[in-house]
């Protein structure tokens, strides 16, 4: 918005923020795009194309300004555009899959962690990773994409209803929801488990 | 003891009680979050020291929270992604 607006970077200047303030950012928004998608080639091509239009559009980006929410607007408008568009099908759920990518060292190929009797911190801690991230991924992706941004990130509201082009009201009413439907799934997986909540 | 308690919140549901549970109910992401201005926070902890089940409600929140930002893995981004970003954009200029 500013006089700056017309200032032109040079192409040496432009690479070195490039380098400096956006790919930083690379590993939560590779993160955010997996959980978006759920599928890790679907993930490489979303980030690969929010680098892209990022470069393509850095003069508008303001130096010292939040870097982070910019390209994570970005992706997930590209998201919305063109990527769920193509993929026709809702994104994919496969939990073997996630669960395979998450323990790629140690999978056993059988049953998994049911059949364990030892329960030893780690594999409970394991447990509990496994059952959050399926409880996460089988709601909708736009409750799916608040609990991320809030509780992953850290972003905040007003930085949200940046992201995602809605208003601060939209964001508490969607996170509200999409916390009760996470709870219901999670309080299921508990007493399954023989927890009472 | 904790009849006490529970006597002031059972009184019904449709007691004056019910407006401040309710408020306080909204509240609960903004201050799990750290969005609530600290009026809003003053008036929470208030009701937090004399309602019990506003009480548990905003721990289960809390931990709801709390297993999320602690307990899912992050995946690992593969070490070819940010060189092949770079050489994208080196070969669209
Ligand atoms: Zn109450």
């Amino acid at each position: 918005m500013s006089e700056q607006t017309g200032k032109q970077l040079s192409k040496e200047e432009k690479d070195a923020r490039f380098e400096a303030e956006l790919l930083p950012v690379l590993d939560p928004l590779y993160n955010f795009a997996y959980r978006l998608t759920l599928d890790e080639d679907d993930a490489n091509d979303l980030v690969q194309e929010t680098y892209l239009k990022a470069y393509r559009f850095f003069d508008y980006f303001e130096q010292g300004t939040n870097a982070k929410a910019w390209l994570f607007r970005i992706l997930k408008n590209s998201f919305i555009n063109e990527f769920r568009k193509k993929s026709k099908q809702p994104a994919k759920v496969d939990y073997s899959e996630v669960e395979g990518y998450y323990n790629s060292e140690d999978v056993e190929g059988e049953g998994g962690v049911a059949s364990t009797t030892d329960m030893r911190t780690e594999s409970v801690q394991d447990l509990i990773g496994d059952e959050v991230a399926s409880a996460l991924n089988a709601l909708p992706v736009d409750f799916r994409t608040v609990i991320i941004l809030c509780d992953l990130e850290g972003f905040t509201y007003e930085e949200m209803a940046k992201i995602l082009d809605i208003p601060i009201g939209t964001v508490r009413s969607r996170l509200h929801r999409a916390r009760n439907s996470l709870k219901e799934k999670l309080e299921k997986y508990a007493k399954s488990m023989g927890y009472n909540s | 003891m904790e009849s006490k308690f529970t006597e002031v919140y059972q009184k019904g549901p449709d007691d004056s009680y019910d407006t401040d549970c309710s408020k306080v109910s909204e509240m609960l992401d903004l201050i799990i979050d750290g969005e609530a201005t600290s009026e809003e926070e003053k008036y929470f902890n208030t009701h937090l020291e004399e309602c019990v089940s506003c009480f548990e409600s905003h721990q289960k929140q809390k931990l709801l929270k709390g297993i999320i930002s602690g307990h899912l893995k992050r995946v690992i981004v593969p070490e070819s992604l940010a060189l092949s970003i770079r050489a994208k954009i080196q070969e669209t200029l």
